[in-house]
């Protein structure tokens, strides 16, 4: 047999087998399932109030609270700083920049989390880094730090001292404080990420 | 996962030297194959040796399959990989005096530097002129600036223009490639040149 | 070597090129690459007046193009596999129905044009059609289709000097 039968044969088979693969997208940024089930196991896209208490106390610079239920929502009750993207306008051009960049740590809230979440799911499955979900939502904020529930005189030290912190934040938030950081243009803009771009090739 | 380069931030200096390695294996393949021989790169055009096509298809049916399985396997992601652009107007027209200046010199760019690379001192002459050309070019520039940006229809790839799988795509065109060689090699028996074989 | 087997070895250093750097490989862009150096090295201004050399001008040395560095390996590749082979020899290598010096004219002119239509083209038979034809992109299938096509065309109006 020569080369060109034997080629031919092998070539052939291997092209029929590339016919009937199945058809599958390869995406160096995209997850599959499997490992989003894992990061949504391991809960490293989640803020405890706690935290967030912490840094908004802290007056940190580099969180960036978005709100995304809708504009009534929002008017109604926001926390200190946030901005309001409601979530059908996530992937609007105008706000790209927020969601899709480098230098601040985006915090996603709703009421719950399913609103959040799903936001987080969004951004994730674009490559976008940097982007967070408040554990529990506004509801678990108002529970856990605005009107926090005053622990029974048996409970051990920590938890009262963990009460006697958030008491502490409750009257920081439900003071005459919070305007804080309620002025946004002061938040320096977002540094945008490097895109995901083709190579330049071929002879150009 | 590659492409390794884009995705890893690799430096520039160890992307210089891949670019040097991948050059040593593209030169020493091309010379392997005889492209270093004009007349042999021409025997394509009259029959008596169809080395250019063979040796043309199966790399490019090669670096097809593998991609495809590559980015089967999930180790590649074509989202980053170079698509040439299609400018349709230029892609023609500079392919037609690409052809006109294969016929009458002899070699491609590729060919004539592994080719001025062992001696052959028609293929330093073939670099020359491509010098020449491409400073031509450069000059006249603006001249052709608007048919060199006509028609254009972005990084498109032929399968997704035929509505087709890129798998059901490549194993058409094997088996056209497949047929071009058996046809290739009855016209070498046909057009068969000894005096020319056993010269180059 | 059998034309097929070097076609699947020039295949797979196109795919490791693919993988490795997610572009394929090239030829005439590194030509483009040393003319634009020259071209600012001797006549900077004229460099930046003219559209086509100021677009593709860089501060950067030609040495640290991507492409220049893979064409001195193509012709340290070239080389090394024609000291292998014993193939390493100058000379004019013509028909016998022409003179050498006919061939070189022929050469030159063959160049001149390839070089010409390859910035047209944005590419030559390595970048556009090759690599064009291994990612399925249209311009390569068609790139490839010109300049085989209008050479087998023309075949018969030069075949002087070839057969």
């Amino acid at each position: 047999m020569n080369t060109r039968i034997i080629f031919t044969i092998i070539v052939i088979s291997l092209g029929s087998i590339a016919a009937i693969l199945p058809k599958t997208k390869t995406s160096s940024t995209q997850l599959t399932a499997d490992e989003l089930l894992m990061e949504m196991k391991l809960q490293t896209y989640v803020v405890s109030t706690d935290e967030l208490a912490d840094l908004l106390i802290s007056n940190d610079p580099a969180i960036m609270l978005i709100d995304v239920r809708d504009s009534v929502a929002y008017q109604q009750y926001h926390l200190p700083g946030a901005i309001n993207i409601p979530l059908k306008d996530l992937l609007h051009p105008d706000w790209i920049p927020y969601v899709d960049q480098i230098s601040k740590k985006n915090i996603f809230y709703s009421n719950g989390t399913t609103l959040s979440n799903e936001a987080w799911i969004v951004t994730k499955q674009l490559g976008f880094r940097n982007n967070y979900v408040l554990g529990g939502g506004l509801n678990e904020w108002f529970s856990s730090i605005i009107s926090p529930e005053r622990p029974a005189s048996t409970d051990p030290n920590e938890i009262w001292a963990l009460y006697e912190t958030r008491k502490a934040a409750s009257m920081y938030f439900s003071g005459s404080k919070p305007a804080a950081r309620e002025d946004n243009s002061t938040i320096l803009p977002p540094i945008p990420r490097k895109k995901k771009t083709r190579v330049q090739g071929g002879c150009s | 996962m590659g492409p390794i380069v884009p995705l890893f931030n690799i430096s520039n200096e160890i992307n210089l030297l891949m670019a040097f390695i991948i050059g040593l294996g593209f030169g020493f393949v091309l010379e392997q194959a005889g492209f270093s021989s004009s007349r042999k790169l021409a025997g394509m055009f009259y029959g008596y040796d169809i080395t250019v096509l063979k040796v043309f298809f199966t790399a490019a049916i090669t670096g097809m399959l593998g991609l495809i399985f590559l980015n089967f396997m999930g180790l590649i992601d074509l989202d980053i990989v170079y698509i040439n652009e299609y400018y349709v107007t230029s892609s023609i027209i500079g392919g037609v005096i690409m052809g006109a200046g294969f016929i009458i010199g002899g070699f491609c760019p590729g060919t004539s530097f592994t080719a001025a690379a062992i001696g052959k001192i028609d293929a330093m002459w073939f670099v020359f002129g491509s010098i020449v050309g491409i400073f031509i070019f450069g000059e006249v520039y603006p001249l052709l600036e608007t048919m060199y940006m006509s028609n254009y229809e972005g990084s498109v790839k032929i399968s997704t223009i035929l509505g087709i799988r890129d798998g059901y795509f490549a194993l058409l065109l094997i088996v056209v490639a497949s047929l071009m060689f058996w046809i290739g090699e009855i016209a070498e028996k046909k057009f068969k040149r000894e005096d020319i074989i056993d010269e180059i | 070597m059998d034309p097929y087997i070097a076609g699947v070895l020039l295949g797979l250093v196109l795919l490791v090129s693919f993988y490795l750097t997610g572009r394929g490989l090239g030829a005439s862009g590194a030509t483009r690459s040393m003319v634009v150096s020259a071209v600012s090295a001797v006549a900077p201004g004229h460099a930046e007046n003219t559209t086509f050399f100021h677009k593709y001008r860089s501060d950067e040395s030609p040495m640290k193009s991507w492409l220049v560095l893979e064409i001195a390996g193509v012709i340290i590749g070239g080389f090394l596999s024609g000291a292998w082979a014993g193939r390493l020899k100058l000379k004019v290598e013509h028909s016998p129905k022409i003179t050498p010096k006919k061939r070189i004219v022929m050469a030159t002119i063959g160049g001149l044009f390839f070089g010409f239509g390859s910035q047209l083209g944005r590419g030559c038979t390595s970048g556009a059609a090759l690599t064009g034809m291994a990612t399925l992109s249209l311009a390569g299938f068609v790139t490839m289709m010109a300049i085989f096509g209008t050479a087998f065309a023309l075949a018969y109006f030069f075949r002087k000097n070839w057969i």
